[in-house]
């Protein structure tokens, strides 16, 4: 597998795309299909958004974009190379419950995956500090996570999942853990640090107001086994404003997000 | 269901393993039979044992100090438990004397218990209370503890009595925490009475095993070993098997 | 009047009365000898009770060792693979229900009156409740973090050197706990048992002969032995607060595990 990261992509850094990918986990009792034939492009540079009903795999998908798991069939590329397992360099991921380590301090944390490379001290001091000012935490990076409220913690998730610059950034349902306002006002943080950056985003969501108010395209789908059954292309202007969230344009997009789901209910 | 019966098949083949190589050990005379007689050997003692009036006798009194013990721990346990969880103040003061008693090794008190008692019943009935006591309190303030404040608004917001919230509310969510301790203050108390016995007494099996100790007697020392530890197993898992029957509320 | 001056108060009364009560005669110095009476008692002595307290802490130190290496060790083993632990697991808490001061006449037997036979058996009673309190632990750490290590790139030996090592810590540290507790009430029971030497057969010595102040200041020894043990993991486990509010495994271990019966039977 090592000579394939040497190949000269053939699609440019950012680009993930998911070929006929099937994912069957085998337990004692049976085997679960747990996605089949899902297949998906995303360019570089768009802010996708998975939504669907729980248990469709949604989570699966994003592990196998990840490297953290391999797919049963099909195939993934980032970057235009396969993925056998995570490569911080081309993939960040951010999880959903605050997924930081309680023993180290915010800034740490962030350096977390450089002190794994063995990165000097100055130099991951350095980068942590400018990802958590990109966060919007400068001078927190003393802290420990349990001194930090929710909002705080995913913006050190994030910092860590941006630290190595990767072109992509996966997140598992960041906000889900969080109230309402707090859940608005770090959407609009990550749309801001998604503007300044430029990066790929497969976000995973449960809800469908903050699908529709994030992305450019919003992927829908089915229960197990879980499939794409529809693909929204979401043209509301940016930067996106609260106003939009009452409009006519927006409300028919959810509604047709909804109308999929409670289907499949 | 069926990796089930596979996970107990394998704890039962483990356990007759061990017995195989104990048996194997004492065989060949890898370890000398004098010191470690064969399990078989042990087992067959075992069952003279159970034959002999005087290993009843010495059962049936060990029996009766337990019980006893652990029947005069628990309701005075459970009430001091009670008192204490029930009143702020109360616990506020209380609990850290409680957590400092039951943090201390209770065996040093045992001469204590001989000076006042006397060798005999109420020594060491006295020691096994003294042994249980604390852990009943501090099993029973968890009890209560654990009812759930929302639970018990619901039933007051319905207009429940406070003998219905008693036998609704309470006794329900306390259940299974109750056997729990039930289960882990009979293991204090057993072992408070066994060691008593063995420390000073004119009977009980405990008193059974510290003199075949002394005497060298290994055949009836492991047997009465094995047979304690069966009966000791036997209470616990009687007691797990019901908990595990109770405990389809408790998610 | 706040709790804890209360409780202050509390103390004071009971340690005054441990004072006045057989001075007065309302309690026979032969069931309680009065403090003052305990004090002298061990201060004339002063040389024996010096002499038994090296021998019961070099036999603690040793079996500490071997309860607490072998049970963290063996606990973080079993506790981390699932298999292992589904199978071994009830059966250890089914062993954890004897009576286990039954094994020390076999041990009497086998090693002697001495040292090792003390050793042995402490060993094996702290062994079973620290090796139960770090397998339990060990479960709690949360597998969001090594998931997260692990799309970091970590290496197998960094997830367990940067992760499962420092959330174990707390587990590692009740574990301590539980079991030097359990070593300390093993080395003096076993001692008050069957012995020659140490605080315990000091204790069983002076009980014979019916003389309650030496017997008190044996008692009193070895209590404040158990504090000071107590004290110390105290201390440590301050120093290593961040642990303990941040992990779940950190709260579990030293929260519920620890009064729901892992702690010192007699
Ligand atoms: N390791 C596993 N073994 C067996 N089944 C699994 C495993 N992981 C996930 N699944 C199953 O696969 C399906 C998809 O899970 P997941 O990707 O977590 O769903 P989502 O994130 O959309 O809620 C679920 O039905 C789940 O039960
Ligand atoms: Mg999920």
């Amino acid at each position: 597998m090592q000579p394939l990261a040497n190949i000269t992509p053939l699609k440019p850094a950012g680009a993930i795309e998911v070929r006929n990918v099937g994912q069957v986990f085998k337990t004692t009792t049976q085997d679960v299909v747990a996605l089949e034939n899902v297949s998906l492009d995303v360019k570089p540079g768009r802010f996708v958004v998975l939504v669907g009903p729980s248990g469709c795999g949604k989570s699966t998908l994003l592990m196998m974009m990840a490297g953290l798991r391999q797919q049963t069939s099909g195939t993934i590329t980032i970057s235009g190379a396969p993925i056998p397992e995570p490569d911080p360099n081309r993939v960040g991921v951010v999880f959903q419950e605050a997924s930081l380590f309680p023993w180290l301090t915010a800034e740490e944390n962030v350096e977390f995956p450089l002190a794994l490379r063995g990165v000097t001290k100055s130099d991951r001091r350095a980068r942590a500090q400018d990802a958590l000012k990109l966060v919007g935490l400068d001078g927190f990076g003393k802290r420990h996570p349990h001194e930090l409220s929710g909002g705080m913690k995913q913006r050190v998730s994030i910092a860590r999942g941006l630290v190595q610059d990767p072109p992509v950034l996966l997140m598992d349902e960041p906000f889900a853990a969080l109230d309402e306002q707090t859940r608005m006002t770090m959407g609009d943080e990550l749309l801001r640090i998604w503007a300044a950056t430029g990066k790929t985003v497969v976000f995973v969501t449960h809800s469908l107001t903050e699908a529709v108010y994030l992305a450019d395209e919003v992927i829908v789908m089915s229960p197990r086994p879980g499939r794409i059954v529809d693909h929204l292309q979401v043209s509301l202007p940016r930067p996106r404003t609260y106003e939009m969230l009452s409009g006519d344009a927006f409300g028919s997009l959810r509604d047709r997000i909804w109308r999929h789901i409670r289907k499949s209910a | 269901m069926q990796s089930g019966f596979a996970v107990k098949a394998t704890r039962v083949a483990i356990v007759v393993a061990l017995f195989a190589i104990w048996e194997i050990l004492s065989r060949t005379g890898i370890v000398n039979p004098r010191l470690l007689p064969s399990a078989s050997d042990t087992l067959a003692t075992l069952g003279d044992l159970l034959q002999r009036a005087s290993v009843r006798k010495d059962l049936v009194v060990t029996a009766s100090e337990v019980a006893t013990a652990f029947a005069l721990a628990v309701p005075v346990g459970a009430l001091i438990g009670f008192l204490i969880a029930e009143n702020r103040y109360f616990a506020d003061v209380a609990k850290p004397l409680l957590f400092f008693a039951f943090s201390i090794p209770k065996s040093i008190f045992l001469p204590m218990f001989i000076l006042v008692f006397g060798v005999g019943f109420s020594q060491k009935v006295g020691f096994g209370f003294f042994s249980t006591i604390f852990i009943v309190i501090m099993s029973t303030t968890t009890a209560v503890e654990s009812v759930k404040v929302e639970h018990l608004t619901v039933a007051r917001s319905y207009g429940a009595t406070p003998v219905q919230t008693a036998f609704r509310v309470y006794l329900p969510s306390m259940l299974p925490v109750l056997l729990e301790a039930l289960r882990i203050s009979m293991i204090f108390n057993l072992t408070g009475v066994i060691l008593a016995e063995m420390y000073a007494s004119r009977d009980g099996i405990g008193h059974q095993i510290a003199t075949w100790g002394e005497n060298f007697q290994m055949k009836q020392l492991l047997a009465g070993v094995v047979m304690i530890a069966a009966i000791a197993i036997a209470f616990n898992e009687l007691v797990r098997w019901v908990e595990t029957r109770c405990s389809h509320w408790r998610t | 009047m706040s709790a804890a001056t209360l409780r202050r108060l509390i103390v004071v009364a009971l340690i005054a009365l441990w004072e006045f009560l057989p001075r007065a005669g309302l309690i026979p110095e032969l069931f309680l000898p009065s403090l003052s009476s305990t004090l002298a008692a061990g201060w004339n002595e002063a040389g024996e009770y010096g002499h038994a307290l090296a021998v019961t802490l070099y036999e603690v130190a040793i079996s500490m060792a071997f309860a607490c290496g072998g049970g963290i060790l063996l606990g973080a083993i079993v506790g981390s693979l699932p298999r292992p632990r589904i199978l071994i697991m009830p059966m250890v808490s089914s062993l954890y229900a004897v009576p286990l001061v039954i094994l020390y006449p076999v041990f009497t037997v086998w090693l002697g009156i001495g040292s090792e036979s003390k050793i042995a058996f402490a060993s094996i009673y702290g062994f079973l409740p620290t090796m139960l309190a770090t397998a339990a632990g060990i479960q709690t750490i949360d597998p969001q973090l090594l998931l997260a290590a692990r799309s970091m790139g970590a290496t197998l030996s960094q997830r367990l050197v940067r992760v499962i090592i420092p959330a174990a810590i707390p587990t590692v540290l009740s574990g301590l706990r539980v079991g030097g507790a359990l070593v300390i009430v093993g080395v003096v029971v076993s001692e008050m048992l069957i012995s020659s030497a140490g605080i315990g057969y000091l204790i069983s010595r002076y009980r014979t002969i019916l003389d309650s102040p030496h017997v008190f200041a044996g008692v009193l020894l070895v209590l404040a032995m158990a504090i000071a043990f107590n004290a110390a993991i105290k201390w440590i486990e301050r120093k290593a607060a961040i642990w303990q509010t941040g992990t779940r495994a950190g709260q579990d271990a030293a929260g519920e595990i620890a009064p729901t019966g892992l702690q010192p039977a007699t």
